[in-house]
């Protein structure tokens, strides 16, 4: 979706702020939200690009401006509604909270010791052929959709060539709709003066693509 | 059942705004308060979290990873080769190391890592990312300037040195491997590691000699 998040290419903004740049979190309560942000995520996990997009979905406002792990704690709060686990008016303080009705368990210290020691992997098995290989040429999809997508906007309708495949991964658009399909992914590189109009050196710019967002070229 | 649906969510996002506390600070106290009280959360769990990003989990891993491969060619052709391996040859392994690619800088070439779509990023080897990764304008910077983003960080490149991005779009996570600095011959794994900073392994760092002296 051409949302905010959107942000690569993007002008106008300033100067990188480097405060607090060493420090993993922003203060007590940033630490807090991404804690609880996690926890309750990982109760029930949910699709990664589900999360995504329901981050995206954020006001473009709060989006652009709230603390990081604020609006991760956000959509998290927004999964779990969505899901049923817990009611909106208990979060708005219109009803009281009722008892956790849902046959999950909360995460233990164990489980979260245990999680963040075992890196999930999203390769999956597929038997279609992959339509590409290294050294290709291909052009990006000219336009994007309205639900989530991992091609940037800015690298829409360029030509790229196949730097290296990765197997075939869950393609996020159609796990932010529920459903699964597997693709063939691929890292492509670009030249970023065929994705930038002022810029006149030779660098170059990697992106990982899944295969329906390209095409032979 | 998740819904799947983008409006619904909306809708959701709209109450939220509308009804907690704006003040950042008072939305998190509150929003524990109830998932503790629901019996969703367990506030041990939340400071698990917390912790083992503050005290087990940071940049020295990774700093440990480049040490060794400044120091071991076989390690480091692993690493080339086959990050997430290396990384669990060192039982390193964690939280979005499944899928890794280390990137080395040479003379003739700088790397640099962002994730414009969200703020993807190795944080099983370096850590929480700081705050400058996720924010907007870095995302939105550093793939169009990214010579303007480096300049900033302190970062001059001459124009013989060409300059890599590499953009985080799926689940592949990136590290640069900084060069070894001159004047460290016959030191070991502990006394490099020392001279490998967070910025270096995303790529706004470059130069690692001013340890060295």
């Amino acid at each position: 979706m051409d949302g905010v998040h959107d942000l690569g290419g993007k002008q106008g903004f300033g100067r990188i702020d480097r405060d607090h740049e060493d420090d993993p979190y922003h203060g007590d309560h940033d630490a807090r939200a991404y804690g609880l942000s996690v926890s309750l995520r990982a109760e029930r996990p949910y699709p990664i690009d589900w999360f995504r997009h329901v981050r995206e979905l954020i006001d473009p406002i709060d989006y652009l401006t709230r603390p990081y792990f604020d609006s991760w704690l956000q959509t998290s709060l927004a999964l779990a509604i969505d899901r049923g686990v817990l009611e909106l008016a208990e979060v708005t303080g219109h009803k009281a909270p009722g008892p956790n009705t849902g046959d999950a368990k909360p995460l233990t210290p164990e489980d979260v010791r245990k999680i963040v020691v075992t890196p999930p992997n999203f390769e999956r098995p597929t038997d279609v052929a992959p339509g590409f290989s290294v050294g290709g040429t291909v052009i990006t999809a000219a336009q994007g959709h309205s639900g989530h997508t991992r091609l940037p906007a800015y690298a829409r309708n360029t030509k790229g060539v196949i730097h290296a495949h990765h197997g075939a991964h869950p393609l996020p658009d159609a796990e932010a709709r529920g459903e699964d399909v597997i693709e063939h992914l691929y890292t492509v590189e670009f030249r970023a003066a065929d994705l930038f109009p002022e810029v006149t050196n030779s660098d170059v710019i990697y992106l990982d693509l899944w295969e329906s967002y390209l095409a032979a070229a | 059942m998740s819904s799947f649906d983008p409006q619904k969510i909306t809708e959701i996002h709209r109450h939220l705004h509308s009804h907690l506390p704006p003040e950042p600070a008072l939305r998190v106290k509150a929003i524990e308060s109830l998932l503790v009280e629901k019996g969703l959360v367990d506030p041990k769990a939340v400071d698990t979290w917390i912790e083992a990003y503050t005290e087990d989990i940071g940049p020295k891993r990774g700093a440990q990873i480049v040490a060794r491969a400044w120091l071991d060619a076989d390690f480091k052709a692993l690493l080339m080769k086959d990050a997430t391996a290396a990384v669990n040859d060192m039982g390193l392994q964690g939280q979005a190391t499944g899928h890794l690619h280390a990137v080395e800088n040479t003379d003739a070439v700088h790397n640099l890592v962002v994730c414009t779509l969200c703020s993807c990023y190795p944080f099983g080897i370096l850590g929480m990312a700081p705050a400058w990764y996720k924010a907007a304008e870095y995302r939105a910077r550093s793939v169009r300037d990214p010579r303007g983003v480096l300049t900033e960080f302190g970062v001059t490149l001459g124009d013989k040195v060409a300059v890599k991005v590499w953009d985080s779009t799926a689940e592949l996570r990136y590290m640069v491997v900084p060069q070894r600095p001159a004047g460290t011959d016959g030191w070991d794994q502990e006394a490099l590691a020392k001279l490998v900073t967070r910025n270096s392994m995303i790529g706004t760092d470059r130069d690692l000699s001013k340890g060295v002296a």
